[in-house]
């Protein structure tokens, strides 16, 4: 049994063409950990995955994998195991055939493959495969499909066969090139917290790319923001979460989004938003535009308005049951920021009505005009206390 | 008429025109063909006698006929293997190249499209004994290294084979005439089931530790091309159990040295419109569409049902 695996990627770069992907990423993944590439279609997750596996060469920087550099060994002697997006099963194979041919391309000698004559000269090989086959699919419950082909089978199984097929090896690592977007939203949640579980058995790395910001924060031990072929941050979805490095991660991180209205900064670093003076200031007083950011569940409707809370006109409630998020339109209707509220509260509320709003918890996030986060002085956090 | 009565039939004016076609020109054309071959008909003739299977007995029981069935199954069982083969290979081969793959393609097709007829009067020309390139090229293998092997060396010694003109050689002749022609029919049609296997497929492979080339095509390409495959084998046995117009071009008169390439086709048209044996034809007519129903059902049986997924 193999060990997991700390996989390691230097100045990658890799172009289509004229057409650049990935712009000299560095990525390292600890071994065991569950670590996530997020980001929108287009910006190189997948490409970065498949480097990764070796299915697509880098134009430049190097792969290893376990400190061993693999980065001219081709996919198959690099020991991961991959699960595709339509699951790529071999649909002419029954389940069980399908999960066991990764142990029979790797374990059977060329004549113990051959069609016929195979089976008679390793049976006894063909029984050990048969038996961790077994193993794996009673583990993912599919023990009763071994026999269909996968045109029999529905997404959840088929996703499961992917998974079996890639588990009975016990590489080091595996690969996830978005394996739930093609399954219903209901069985989306339910095979997260199966990948949760099956990633803990495992003990082995995964590496896990998709676009779902929703699955990034569920399930990784550390998740990389990707955007335009570079990796815009790296860490541990709370990190990423609650201190984003640019406006990009912030604005892709989080449902609902995360409100921005323009501001500014002055030579001794205080800022205002639309205008007015918040009880915030920058450690690098530069003069200039800024955008000020809000997480929505750290806004509070308040009965009146307060110096730096803000005014807006109720234009939407999105009712989701525990929470309701308010859609108000600020600044003569040019922002729109959304704050949630409790069903109570905005039972109170109609469309129309102007709702006051205030920064309760955490603290407003301010990015420079480049959309690179400002460091706040201490300070501020001792008024956000009194506050 | 009421509404209810209209509505009731409406149907029959959706299908029947589908299906008076299909009697007209289909199952009508093969019943008068069978009813035809149970008499001595003869296109003119006043009166024709019913004479019971006895075309069908000599069909099975005279040597002209044994030629025919010898000559046809030769045919079909050197082209629908061959070229079923060399498509498949020639398919790989191009979708494997990028650019260039484009002018392979039209060069392999060009046979399909040219007319049979004008490509057998070169294919004449190429084979003659004497003054055919094919023979004066290997005319120049005399006095060489290759006279060593025994065919050269005894087409140096006497005569280089006689191609068309050798009961032993004609047939097989004709095969690779019919495989040149054919197999880039069959290509095109494996390249098109080739692009219809989805490229994740061949990663999963390759990650599943699929290394070499006839890894992966035992374990992808040719099971994902298990459809094309039950498609051009059934169009190849068709075409080959029709081969005709090469025959009637390279012998007009009697089916070849010997009756050797007196295939089926050639047979129906010989007795049916040169001698105006109609019932003779036709009985022939009906054994052929045997063949190919039987050679279809059975690969429907035995196939189709392994290579659909669903």
């Amino acid at each position: 049994m193999a060990e997991a695996a700390t996989l390691t990627m230097r100045g990658i770069a890799k172009a289509f063409g004229a057409t650049p992907v990935l712009h000299d990423v560095d990525l390292e993944v600890r071994a065991g950990e569950f670590l996530t590439l997020v980001g929108p279609s287009g910006c190189g997750k997948s490409t970065l995955l498949r480097i990764l596996a070796g299915l697509e060469a880098a134009d430049a920087g190097t792969v290893s994998i376990g400190g061993r550099d693999v980065t001219g060994v081709r996919a198959a002697d690099r020991d991961l195991a991959m699960v595709f997006q339509s699951y790529a099963l071999y649909p002419h194979l029954s389940v069980a055939a399908n999960m066991a041919t990764p142990l029979v391309q790797r374990e059977l000698s060329a004549f113990g493959r051959l069609p016929v004559v195979g089976p008679l000269i390793s049976r006894g090989a063909r029984k050990r495969i048969a038996a961790r086959v077994e193993e794996a699919a009673e583990i993912l419950e599919i023990h009763t499909l071994l026999e269909r082909k996968p045109g029999q089978l529905s997404g959840g199984q088929r996703q499961r066969v992917a998974l079996g097929r890639a588990m009975v090896r016990e590489p080091v690592a595996f690969l996830m090139d978005e394996p739930l977007s093609n399954l219903d939203a209901a069985l989306r949640v339910h095979m997260r917290a199966e990948l949760a579980a099956l990633h803990r058995r495992l003990q082995r790395s995964f590496v896990y790319v998709t676009h779902d910001q929703a699955e990034a924060l569920t399930l990784s031990d550390r998740m990389a923001v990707m955007r335009g072929g570079r990796i815009l941050q790296l860490g541990a979805p709370d990190e990423v979460y609650n201190d984003p490095a640019t406006l990009e991660v912030a604005l892709f991180i989080g449902s609902p989004r995360i409100n921005t209205l323009p501001g500014e900064t002055d030579g001794a670093g205080r800022v205002s938003r639309m205008g007015v003076p918040l009880p915030l200031r920058a450690v690098d007083g530069r003069a200039g535009p800024a955008t000020v950011a809000m997480r929505p569940e750290h806004l509070a409707v308040r009965s009146f308005p307060s110096p730096d809370g803000l005014t807006g006109r109720l234009t939407y409630a999105e009712n989701l049951g525990a929470d309701v998020y308010l859609h108000l339109a600020v600044g003569d209707g040019a922002h729109v920021v959304i704050a949630r509220a409790e069903p109570q509260v905005a039972a109170r509320l109609s469309s129309g009505d102007d709702v006051h709003v205030e920064q309760v918890r955490g603290q407003a996030l301010v990015f420079d005009a480049r959309g690179d986060r400002m460091a706040l002085a201490e300070e501020a956090a001792a008024v956000e206390a009194v506050a | 008429m009421t509404r209810q009565a209209a509505r009731g039939h409406a149907h029959l004016w959706f299908v029947g025109p589908a299906l008076f076609l299909m009697f007209a020109i289909l199952l009508l054309p093969i019943a008068v063909a069978a009813g035809l071959s149970v008499t001595d008909y003869g296109l003119g003739n006043l009166s024709n006698e019913f004479v019971g299977l006895q075309n069908y007995e000599r069909i099975f029981t005279r040597s002209t006929y044994e030629k025919m069935f010898g000559a046809t199954f030769r045919y079909v069982g050197v082209v629908v293997p061959v070229s079923v083969a060399l498509g498949l290979g020639a398919a790989l081969l191009i979708h494997s190249l990028g650019r260039m793959g484009d002018l392979y393609k039209t060069i392999y097709f060009l046979p399909v499209m040219a007319a049979l007829i004008a490509m057998a009067i070169v294919w004449e020309f190429a084979l003659h004994p004497t003054i055919g390139y094919v023979n004066r090229g290997l005319e120049l293998s005399c006095g060489t290294v290759l006279e060593r092997l025994s065919f050269f060396a005894e087409g140096c010694d006497r005569t280089f084979p006689l191609w068309l003109t050798d009961r032993d050689t004609a047939i097989w002749t004709v095969a690779f005439i019919g495989v040149w022609q054919g197999f880039g029919f069959n290509m095109v049609l494996y390249l098109a089931g080739l692009t219809g296997i989805p490229r994740e497929l061949y990663h999963a492979a390759e990650m599943d530790g699929a290394r070499s080339a006839w890894e992966r095509f035992r374990l992808v390409t040719w099971p994902m091309l298990g459809p094309t495959t039950v498609f051009v084998v059934t169009i190849s046995i068709i075409r080959s159990f029709q081969v005709f117009d090469m025959v009637e071009a390279f012998y007009p008169q009697g089916g070849g040295p010997s009756k050797s390439v007196y295939v089926m086709m050639f047979a129906i048209y010989e007795k049916g419109v040169q001698q105006n044996l109609m019932g003779i034809g036709a009985a022939i007519t009906v054994v052929f569409l045997g063949f190919v129903m039987v050679l279809t059902l059975l690969q429907r049986r035995l196939i189709e049902r392994r290579t659909h997924y669903v």
